[in-house]
């Protein structure tokens, strides 16, 4: 696996991308970054602009309005980006598969690397996942 | 020949890029223990840079000028990292005015970050450039001030190396008044200089999704990054060399440690002044170099003058 | 019911069409969709109560409107709701004393399909701005087969 590949895997910039969640998920994404869990030591930050993104955290059912936002930021995020779908909402869109507004799940827009289901799920389930994102791309087993 | 050597590896570009990854992790390290984490490894940096080397690069339309500003900050950068190592590692050779180029050298890098952004055609970034512009203009007159009062203690000599040999004879600039204020306006200076809180609002991350860098990615933001690691080295050795007598090599070993010494604890001082503060507003930032900053310089400029 | 309501109780409690103090402080009023914008501006500008939200339901006779309004200073919260013909559900909007109201009420104009008066801009606010015209998801006959398929996904059967 390329040195480069390698590097990513060492040094993730993540990307809070909601697409149109309850908060919940997103409470606790902030929750892995507090000192308790402490991702930085791991390397992963969180970025504020998608051209720094090498992961997408997607939350939330993806709505109408969100979808087409949802491409356009896969889009403009530079390769190789993987996509993490956090949360039940994201993964298959539970109990809101049948609603008028839903335009998901996540997997039917962008291509995911790797479901977190859970409603929320904690954090402990995040980087557990996150872990096994990491050895899925070194191609190690997980 | 030697020049180029020294340009390319030491003190120039390798040496201060290895120095600058140091600082940078040592830099995360202290937060994330001040935060009462555990923090990044020591490889951090060189993984984060060695990462954003294989991620695309995605250009919009004016691309030559977009790909080029990145490199006028490190060119200025090197160049100004070269200036004090020359100046560190042979004092006695009379490089007259070099104080006048490090201080145009370090405008480099603004300029730099200014046209990046507005070759990146987002409104964001343009935000994020009128607000480096307004920060220049902001630091840059507190830092000339202390600049004077280096060289007024220096018996006003303008070459670095001269400045050096003076307080080596008579004792650090920061010994008397004058010089501790002008080592404090400094301090302030590098801290805006650097981009680090209070004075990061030009990239700022969660209010304008990164302000200036907002559209570089892959290898231009790789050369941003560690154009800022290499300034986070430049600037405390700079200010060690003007204010804390800087690194004497005919000292000894002693005096090398000192100089690492000196310059370390001017990269504490600057993190532990990042996770202390929240950020300020670009008009407070005016009013604060403006307004007590820059007062506190004329009155240092005034003991220098007067022999305090 | 506390002191600076006892005013509101003296000028609307005989043109309530109901009137029910369900707890201390909750009171309930029901009154003609006429008397809207004369008992909010009483209840905004003399009592001082704060303007929290409206909310609309369809229940099959009708559509009802509620507002919510808070007195903040003793903790009394005063619902006033108003009940609109089906058909043409329309009512005066309160755009006209107090800006807040704007985007609650383009909201439940999308949902439900209720006209309001003066409203200063009757446009999507969560839905899509493609979203075809007079077909309002929380109405009671809302049916989800006439609606336009949302944006298209990426066409691959499988993920990667």
């Amino acid at each position: 696996m390329g040195i480069t590949l390698n590097a990513l895997t060492r040094s993730l910039s993540v990307f809070h991308l909601a697409a149109s969640p309850c908060n919940n998920c997103d409470i606790e994404i902030l929750d892995c970054l507090t000192p308790k869990y402490d991702l930085e030591r791991f390397g992963i930050q969180l970025i504020g602009s998608i051209r720094h993104a090498d992961a997408l955290l997607v939350t939330g059912s993806v709505n109408r309005k969100a979808a087409e936002r949802l491409k356009l930021l896969y889009e403009q995020a530079p390769k190789p980006c993987v996509v993490i779908a956090i949360g039940g909402c994201a993964c298959s869109g539970i109990m809101f598969r049948d609603n008028y507004n839903f335009a998901g799940p996540v997997d039917r827009l962008v291509p995911v690397d790797i479901y977190i289901p859970g409603c929320p799920p904690k954090p402990e389930a995040m980087i557990a996942g996150v872990a096994k994102l990491i050895a899925k791309v070194r191609g190690e087993k997980a | 020949m030697r020049l180029a050597l020294e340009l390319i590896l030491f003190p120039g570009f390798a040496f201060c890029a290895l120095a600058g990854m140091v600082l940078s992790w040592l830099d995360r390290k202290v937060t994330a223990r001040v935060q009462w984490r555990v923090g990044p490894p020591l490889l951090q940096p060189v993984y984060d840079l060695v990462k954003l080397l294989g991620k695309e690069t995605i250009v919009p339309r004016d691309a030559f000028v977009f790909l080029a500003a990145p490199l006028i900050g490190l060119a200025g950068v090197t160049l100004v990292g070269l200036l004090v190592g020359q100046a560190t590692l042979r004092p006695d050779l009379q490089t007259w005015g070099d104080l006048i180029a490090v201080a145009y050298l370090l405008t480099m890098l603004p300029l730099g970050t200014i046209i990046g952004a507005a070759a990146s055609r987002n409104p964001l970034a343009s935000l994020g450039a009128s607000r480096e512009m307004k920060l220049v203009l902001a630091y840059e007159l507190p830092f000339i001030l202390a600049l004077a009062v280096a060289v007024i203690k220096a018996d006003y000599a303008l070459s670095l190396g001269e400045i050096l040999k003076v307080q080596w004879r008579d004792g650090i600039a920061a010994s008397s008044l004058s010089g501790t204020l002008a080592l404090l306006i400094a301090v302030l200076v590098t801290q805006a200089k650097l981009g680090l809180v209070p004075f990061d609002m030009a990239e700022a991350e969660t209010e304008i999704m990164g302000g200036t860098t907002i559209e570089y990615s892959g290898a231009p933001l790789a050369v941003i990054k560690l154009t800022k690691m290499m300034l986070l080295f430049v600037m405390p050795a700079l200010v060690a060399t003007l204010f804390l007598g800087g690194l004497r090599l005919d000292a000894g070993a002693y005096g090398v440690g000192m100089g690492a010494l000196k310059v370390l604890a001017l990269a504490v001082v600057a993190t532990l002044i990042r996770n202390t503060n929240p950020r300020v507003r670009i008009d407070q930032a005016l009013r604060f170099f403006w307004g007590p900053v820059a007062i506190l310089g004329f009155v240092a400029v005034v003991c220098a003058t007067l022999g305090y | 019911m506390s002191m600076p309501l006892t005013g509101f109780a003296d000028r609307f409690k005989t043109r309530a069409l109901a009137w029910e103090e369900k707890r201390a402080r909750r009171l309930y009023v029901e009154i003609r969709p006429s008397d809207l914008l004369e008992t909010a501006n009483y209840l905004y500008k003399d009592c001082g109560c704060r303007f929290v939200i409206a909310t609309a339901t369809d229940i099959v006779t009708a559509i009802t409107v509620l507002y919510h309004f808070a007195h903040d200073a003793s903790g009394v919260m005063v619902n006033i709701r108003v009940t609109l013909d089906r058909d043409k559900p329309a009512v005066e909007s309160l755009t006209q004393l107090f800006v807040g109201a704007e985007w609650i009420e383009r909201e439940m104009w999308e949902l439900l399909g209720i006209t309001f008066i003066h409203h200063p801009g009757l446009k999507h606010l969560l839905l899509p701005d493609d979203w075809p015209n007079g077909v309002h998801p929380l109405r009671q006959d809302f049916r989800q087969d006439e609606l336009p398929p949302p944006c298209p996904g990426r066409g691959a059967e499988e993920n990667r």
